[in-house]
């Protein structure tokens, strides 16, 4: 759309271009067209400005409001957001543990994904039924349910549990340990490595044999190789991993909830920050707090995103770019 | 029928169906099959429940033929009952007749209309969901939360409530406190409460000062005469009374009447301090009875449940000592210092193993069954004496499990009180104010819905009833009883509706103590923390 009414600043393109300027005319009136594409839109248009941008400018206002469901939100300014930083002891904790799991969590998922990924990579026969198989537990991950039997296997007397305590470990239940029941927690977002091992197995592929060729004619071994041909051909896909995967995990909610009997407990130490936004706005009614919380987070994810696209400068390979 | 502008015949009739627009309005009354009309429901609650969107409406072959608006799910539609649906508004029947005459405009108007079709079918299908279905009664929501046992009870009460109330149906939900209480916070917001609810003391105040609440008192239809004073007080808040008090609890020691006994130690007295029960809990960790059920392979069970992480209890022990939880208006009643010496006793107590261990205490989950007594890692356990029915089941039928009172203070005070263990209030946007009235005087006055109900809600508030009734109580129901009769005329009248941020502060403490349990506070740091805590959330 753009190019037709954009002064040619490239000339080349669009002579190249599929349309020849003389076209435009017997097209119908360009508002017309423009009118049935938002009719088409609309749905979606639609769906987002009424269930997404809405609400989110909504909970914008209700964060400088003390909010508690019932009457009606009045103005208190900033002072969500200093009790925030200044006068919960809370929120820290939940911020900390928040932070140690994304730093637990992440690089284990993602360094499962790849060793699965890889050892799929040669696999021969029956690669289809290996890969859903790996990729099944991302389907089934987001379920309650699934969180639930994740809970009982660490329960006090849970598979797990009882296992481990006949190979002379008793911890007495993870979930009811406070150094253990982020672990149990941070396990079952790995085992979900399924959605990161299928993109990885797809840029695995990319590369070019060539240089495994090339590599092992220099005499490198596999492990050299893994370094230096793989991880660096690979590393554009890393890092789109690394940055989703990221965003996910602060965003964690339902294994925590259901893992921790929706408390955050033992005694805080599961207490993530969406699941501490939860009990602020709907077990305590301050939904003012819970919606400064939430922009807080919105925020916080962004910049973490944006330090994660600009250390990517230093180790992220773009083969295309090699070539100009 | 109050402002009924859904006029058969008025709109949305096969006969003038190219007139959606003059149908009755949103939220207006439908007629319906027996000649009954229903009422309209103030707010938005009514408008989605009342008018269209249901599938097999909006498209009705009566209509379908006619350009323009044959297809638009919101529109008037004539019901196979003969009932008439309103179109959701006025300015929906307009759009459709301008619609309809420029239809020759081409190819990008068909294409809207059927996206807006497309739309009014996802935003149809959303409210319709039990649009219908009740045959021109008046239908009640009733929603409280409850174990199984309280839901199988109640579904008998309703059942009957509905056969000496023709006219009216009542839909009834429940779920766990918790989440009931989430799910009520959540509907209430938005102007779509239940119109009967079950409330506890924690909600009371928030609900009635909001104005989500009915005055009860202006409505005749709910008798309260045979209930005692102090106790329909509690469902007061400002003189008006809001809510009306279902049962009567009070909390307990629960035990295991043959561990208790194997242990030689001596069985609970009628006035026991807080030190003596300590003592008592420590001589049963001693006595080194096997623990029992799933995953305690091998260990000895504890005394008793760690009180620490109890709210309730901690003010059961301030009241022993002439405190409260809170003032008269609404502040914190005792300091710091005082929160500090409850929780390094019970820290105390659980190092010396005479309670449960931390592990154990934080499995707390509001069940019966996640308690260390339920899972018979402990004699005795601290809880109310309706749920604790429950117990009965996992240690071994009738006789299994006792009550005892609540220690007392050092000097036999006692700090146990009769607690209105959970209240029905009638929501102030309900459009059957009699109905749902009529619906709580049954469930507290008519005695075979009391008989019914037995003791699930706690004992009858119906003063008469409950007598006529505790001969006949069988099973649990009559340990409870025994329970109450002991304490009748001992105890100190119930505090008043704890301020609104209590609600949230019950589970703080909760926090709070685990911290200390874990070893990862002291009780004077967390004492602090929780003071700070319940201060801002006290604030007005």
């Amino acid at each position: 759309m753009s190019i037709t009414t954009r002064t040619p600043a490239r000339p080349a393109r669009l002579r190249d271009g599929p349309r020849a300027p003389g076209g435009r005319a017997k097209r119908r009136p360009r508002r017309e067209r423009e009118g049935a594409a938002w009719v088409f839109l609309s749905p979606w248009v639609l769906g987002a400005a009424v269930l997404t941008l809405l609400p989110m400018a909504v909970s914008l206002y209700l964060s400088f409001t003390d909010y508690d469901m019932f009457e009606p939100p009045s103005f208190v300014g900033l002072r969500n957001y200093t009790q925030m930083f200044t006068e919960d002891p809370r929120y820290w904790r939940s911020v900390t543990t928040t932070l140690l799991y994304v730093v637990i969590a992440v690089p284990l998922q993602l360094a499962l994904a790849l060793a699965v990924a890889l050892a799929l990579k040669s696999v021969r026969r029956g690669k289809g039924f290996y890969r859903s198989a790996f990729y099944a537990p991302s389907l089934l991950g987001a379920s309650m349910s699934i969180a639930l039997v994740w809970r009982a296997l660490f329960n006090d007397g849970g598979t797990v549990d009882d296992l481990l305590s006949r190979a002379g470990l008793d911890i007495g239940g993870w979930v009811n340990q406070p150094g253990w029941a982020l672990l149990a927690v941070a396990l079952l977002t790995v085992w979900q490595f399924g959605a990161p091992m299928v993109i990885f197995l797809a840029g695995l592929q990319q590369i070019p044999t060539e240089l495994y060729e090339a590599a092992s004619v220099d005499g490198a071994g596999r492990w050299r190789q893994f370094v230096s041909v793989t991880l660096p051909m690979l590393s554009p896909v890393l890092f789109f991993n690394l940055v989703l995967q990221t965003i996910q995990a602060f965003q964690v909610f339902t294994p925590a909830f259901a893992v921790s009997g929706g408390r955050g407990g033992p005694a805080d130490s599961t207490l993530f920050y969406t699941l501490y936004l939860y009990d602020r706005g709907f077990t305590a009614s301050h939904m003012g707090y819970a919606s400064a919380m939430a922009w807080v987070l919105l925020l916080a994810v962004a910049a973490v995103t944006a330090v994660l696209f600009r250390t990517s400068r230093s180790w992220v390979f773009y083969a295309a770019e090699e070539d100009r | 029928m109050p402002g009924d502008g859904g006029h058969p015949g008025d709109g949305g009739h096969p006969g003038d169906g190219g007139h959606p627009g003059d149908g009755g309005r949103a939220g207006d009354g439908g007629r319906t099959k027996d000649g009954g009309t229903r009422a309209p429901r103030s707010g938005r609650t009514g408008r989605v429940r009342d008018d269209g969107g249901h599938p097999g409406h909006g498209g009705h072959p009566g209509h379908g033929g006619h350009p323009g608006h044959g297809g638009h799910g919101f529109h008037a539609g004539h019901s196979a009952d003969g009932g008439i649906r309103a179109p959701r508004s006025g300015r929906t029947g307009r759009t459709g007749r301008a619609r309809a005459g420029a239809r020759p405009r081409g190819r990008g108007v068909r294409a809207a209309t059927a996206a807006l079709v497309l739309c009014a079918a996802v935003t149809g299908c959303g409210g319709g969901a039990n649009a219908d279905g009740s045959g021109g009664k008046a239908v009640l929501r009733f929603s409280w939360w409850g174990n199984p046992d309280r839901a199988e009870r109640t579904e008998r009460a309703v059942e009957l409530f509905e056969k000496r109330h023709p006219g009216v149906e009542v839909q009834t939900s429940f779920a766990g406190y918790e989440t009931y209480k989430q799910k009520l916070a959540t509907q209430a917001a938005g102007g779509d409460a239940p119109d009967v609810m079950q409330l506890d003391y924690r909600q009371i105040n928030q609900y009635a000062t909001a104005g989500v609440l009915l005055d009860l008192g202006a409505r005749d239809a709910v008798r309260t005469g045979g209930i005692d004073k102090g106790l329909l007080a509690t469902g007061a808040v400002d003189g008006t009374q809001y809510a009306v008090p279902l049962g009567r609890g009070t909390q307990a020691v629960v035990y295991d009447t043959g561990a208790w006994r194997a242990s030689g130690v001596e069985l609970p007295r009628a006035d026991w301090t807080w030190e003596e029960w300590g003592a008592a809990m420590a001589e049963l960790s001693a006595a080194d009875i096997p623990a029992g059920g799933e995953g305690g392979a091998g260990g000895t069970r504890v005394g008793g449940l760690d009180p620490g992480q109890s709210e309730d209890a901690f003010e059961m022990w301030l009241r022993g000592q002439g405190k409260a939880l809170y003032t008269r208006d609404g502040k914190l009643g005792f300091t710091e210092d005082d929160l500090t010496r409850w929780w390094a006793w019970c820290d105390g107590l659980r190092k010396r193993g005479a309670v449960s261990e931390a592990r154990q205490t934080t499995q707390l989950d509001g069940s019966v069954e996640n308690t260390p007594l339920g899972r018979q890692q402990a004699v005795s356990d601290i809880n109310w004496d309706a749920p604790a029915s429950g117990y009965e089941a996992i240690l071994g039928g009738p006789g299994s499990t006792a009550l005892a009172p609540m220690p007392t203070g050092e000097d036999g005070t006692p700090g146990q009180y009769f607690k209105p263990s959970m209240f029905a209030g009638v929501s102030a946007a309900t459009a059957h104010p009699e109905e749902a009235a009529a619906l709580i005087d049954f469930i507290v006055n008519d005695p075979d819905a009391v008989e019914i109900l037995g003791a699930g809600r706690g004992l009858p508030v119906n003063d008469r009833l409950r007598e006529r009734l505790e001969p006949e109580l069988t099973g649990f129901d009559r340990v409870i009883a025994a329970h109450h009769r002991s304490l009748e005329d001992r105890l100190k009248p119930p505090p008043p509706a704890p301020p609104k941020g209590d609600n949230a502060l019950q589970t703080t403490f909760q926090r709070d103590y685990d911290q200390v349990s874990f070893g990862r506070k002291t009780p004077r740091e967390a004492a602090a923390e929780f003071i700070t805590e319940a201060k801002a959330e006290l604030r007005p």
